[in-house]
């Protein structure tokens, strides 16, 4: 069975919104055990956050200072912050509510849960006693809707479409990461040297990749094998690797695909070519704004075949 | 009996579960003692388990105040109502019986008009009123079946017995909540599932299904399918997705359809155009298609008519319907019943008086304290005057319109409508309900066991409508002895 196009749009942004609110979690979590084992002064600002999520300008609108409070509110608070945590689970809220017909019952109750759940406790859990626990429930609800929807969803265009979300919306999240976080880790080299790998596991942590990382290359963490895992390993789900890979999978299903696979290869060719071992920060930063403009192009490409018939 | 019980007193009502005597009635017995063997803190631990999982389900409906949309969750109250499978019987075969008759006289109106010739029923007020399309005449649906849905209103008066109070037959809402409703009460009270035998309610959906599979213009085993919407922000779009899942149906809006040059409705998928076969339409008539109809509509379909006046699409309710729609018309439904099927009308109608008969129009003006005067074609309980509960100075206001507009008002005398127990603030008191069952026909006709029970939940009232205040129960019909 066909799928009509404006559902097809809502559950990939569904999707999109469920894995932006799992890994801007994920982030968080990741930065607040970092920041615990760091000597003070050493640290990267709290704001290096609102950096890889690309929204200092509409921070710098509502607060002065890049406090530690300050950018938890942001991110757990703020119902208006495009980045954060309660506006993403309403908006994947949203798409649910108006695509439950293609979805499994209880994927509408598990995130209506989510949203509900966010919106009574979200309040207070910008202090770090109840952080830990808040981001935990919100990351493991949004694995039970994964979990849901990979173990019950026929797979024919919803699976599909549901799944290119999440494929773009983690390479983003990814490469984001690794633009600030690695670039930053990159740039204090030698400074403190003594803590660069308890950074290196913490961009691992962020991503989900330590324990892959130390099953596959080693409990060593160094700058160069964490580079290469995270885009070139060709198992770990998150790698930029499997991204391509998967996401050419996906659009080969789909008809009238000639723009996006157009756009997914000039995607594999770049990381075929990449080094990524000899990095520096500046080289990094580049490949990375490149990389970052050839998703721009497949998400529009994928959106103009398959939901606005702009090609019709 | 235990305290949340004290004092309920059925008064000079009907009540659903008690007998004037104050014991339960026969097939409500088991249900009654159940709840009376509750405690004040188990009732309230039952009601915020439904309460939890209506929340949990996300039912709700959306409420318009002040151009604001509010969604609410679905206030339910969890004491069944219960009706003995005996006595439903009648009632569904009387329901049945008044859905034929309506599509009779709606594929007569629109074709034949021998009813009109017959002087049955009065032709300038079928052929004067705004619910009759032109743009529907010479049209022949399949089975002669226009009214596919259909969702009438009963009441009981002091007496139980059950009286029609109107036919909506235009987009009839509400069903979602019935088979919701079951599920609630399952999570709320299940020991009482166990010795019940209560027919069951969820097959709606598929039985939905049957019947719009039967109107397909193309022979297929699985027609295509959709459920037209006017979106999100539809007070009933909750029910709309509801019924698309049930049925494995698209949820569409106007967007995703197009009429194409060969007078085909497609839908615009993933794969490229679809055709569509049959489209159950939650969609006023007036905005389904600005070509035909409202032309600022940005709800609907260019189109649409066209590809249903030739019969390359089957909608449901066919556009015109709401020609039967109307409270004079109602009026008229016993006198249909005799005319078309040559029967004998099994339920009653509210007694009614037409504002537009002189004679009427006299007795409602001298009597308006007394009457409920309703306009002819309003729903969802809007412009409605209870005389009783009502000031003199509203009397006054009334009484202008009638003689204002005497064709667009019609009174009846205020019912004693039957009530139910019902738990409201820590008590279980008496409150007033309706019922809505829902009539499905093409091929065949087919009546929901029981429907959606409506409750006032505020004291003494009347009103039932949930945009107005008011909520639901599930409704039990059960076999056998209980």
């Amino acid at each position: 069975m066909s799928m009509l196009s404006s559902v097809a749009e809502r559950l990939y942004w569904m999707s999109r919104y469920l894995e932006r609110t799992q890994d801007t979690a994920r982030l968080i979590q990741a930065y607040n055990h970092l920041i615990m084992d760091i000597p003070k002064g050493a640290e990267p600002p709290w704001d290096i956050m609102i950096d890889i999520l690309d929204a200092q300008p509409l921070f710098r609108s509502r607060f002065k200072a890049g406090s530690e409070q300050n950018v938890l509110k942001f991110l757990i608070a703020d119902e208006k912050a495009s980045c954060g945590i309660p506006f993403a689970v309403r908006a994947a809220r949203e798409n649910v509510r108006t695509t439950r017909d293609v979805l499994p019952e209880e994927a509408w109750e598990l995130v209506n849960e989510l949203h509900l759940f966010v919106e009574a406790h979200a309040g207070n859990a910008s202090g770090r006693r109840n952080r830990h626990d808040f981001l935990s429930e919100v990351i493991s609800r949004c694995q039970m809707v994964n979990g849901l929807l990979g173990a019950s969803l026929p797979r024919d265009h919803a699976y599909g479409f549901i799944k290119l979300g999440r494929l773009v919306e983690c390479a983003d999240m990814t490469t984001r990461i690794m633009d600030v976080g690695a670039g930053d880790i990159m740039e204090r080299a030698g400074r403190f040297g003594a803590i660069d790998p308890l950074l290196w596991g913490a961009l691992l942590q962020a991503l989900s990749a330590a324990a892959a990382y130390r099953r596959e290359v080693g409990p060593i963490i160094e700058k160069d094998a964490a580079l290469n895992f995270i885009f070139l390993s060709s198992t770990f789900p998150r790698s930029i690797k499997y991204f391509v890979r998967e996401t050419r999978k996906e659009l080969m299903r789909l008809n009238n695909n000639d723009l996006a696979i157009r756009s997914v290869e000039r995607l594999r060719r770049r990381l075929n070519r990449l080094d990524a071992e000899h990095f520096t920060s500046g080289e990094l930063h580049d490949y990375i704004d490149d990389f970052q403009q050839q998703l721009t192009s497949l998400d529009a490409a994928i959106q103009a075949t398959w939901f606005s018939w702009e090609n019709a | 009996m235990s305290k949340p019980w004290r004092r309920y007193s059925t008064g000079r009502f009907f009540d659903e579960l008690i007998t004037d005597g104050g014991s339960p009635r026969v097939a409500a017995r088991r249900a009654v003692n159940f709840f009376k063997g509750l405690s004040a803190g188990e009732l309230q631990a039952r009601r915020a388990a439904a309460e939890l999982a209506i929340k949990e389900m996300g039912i709700s409906f959306t409420v318009y105040t002040e151009g604001e949309n509010i969604d609410r969750a679905w206030p339910f109250d969890m004491i069944p109502r219960v009706i003995s499978a005996r006595e439903w019987s009648g009632v569904s075969q009387g329901l049945a019986q008044r859905t034929r008759a309506l599509n009779c006289f709606i594929d007569d109106i629109y074709n034949r008009q021998q009813i009109l010739a017959d002087g049955i029923v009065p032709a300038d007020i079928v052929l004067g009123s705004d619910n009759y399309k032109a743009q529907c005449e010479g049209v022949s649906p399949r089975f002669g079946a226009w009214a596919h849905i259909c969702g009438s209103d009963l009441v009981r008066d002091h007496r139980g017995r059950f009286f029609v109070l109107e036919d909506n037959l235009r987009v009839p809402s509400g069903v979602s909540y019935m088979v919701e409703n079951r599920e609630i009460t399952k999570r709320a009270v299940p020991e009482l599932f166990k010795n019940y035998s209560i027919l069951p309610v969820d097959d709606y959906p598929l039985k939905l299904y049957e019947m719009l599979t039967a109107l397909s213009p193309r022979a297929a085993k699985r027609p295509n399918i959709v459920v037209l919407t006017p979106g999100i922000y539809n007070s009933a779009y909750f029910e709309h997705a509801f019924l698309a899942q049930g049925m494995g149906a698209e949820l569409v809006e106007g967007t995703d359809l197009t009429v194409g040059d060969d007078d085909c409705v497609y839908m615009r998928t993933v794969d490229g155009p679809v055709r569509v076969d049959v489209i159950y339409r939650r969609i006023d008539e007036d905005f389904m298609d600005p070509e035909a109809f409202r032309p600022e509509s940005v709800l609907g379909v260019p189109g649409l008519m066209r590809a249903w006046r030739s019969g390359k699409v089957a909608i449901a309710n066919a556009p015109g319907s709401g020609v039967a729609d109307d409270k004079v018309i109602y009026a008229f439904v016993p006198d249909m019943i005799r005319y078309y099927l040559n029967e004998k009308p099994l339920l009653d109608n509210v007694p009614t008086y037409l504002c537009m008969r002189e004679r009427d129009r006299e007795h409602v003006l001298k009597n308006i304290a007394k009457l409920v005067v309703k306009p002819a074609n309003e729903s969802g309980g809007y412009g409605i005057m209870v005389g009783p509960h009502s000031s003199a100075a509203q009397h006054r206001k009334f009484a202008r319109l009638i003689e204002k507009d005497p064709r667009n008002y019609i009174a009846q005398p205020t019912l004693s409508l039957s009530t139910a127990p019902t738990y409201f603030e820590g008590k279980v008191q008496p409150r007033h309900l309706d019922l809505r069952p829902f009539i499905l026909q093409s091929k065949n006709t087919w009546v929901t066991p029981g429907g959606l029970t409506r409750v006032a939940l505020r004291k003494g009232s009347l009103v039932v409508n949930s945009s107005q205040g008011g909520g639901s129960k599930d409704t039990w019909i059960v076999e056998g002895k209980a």
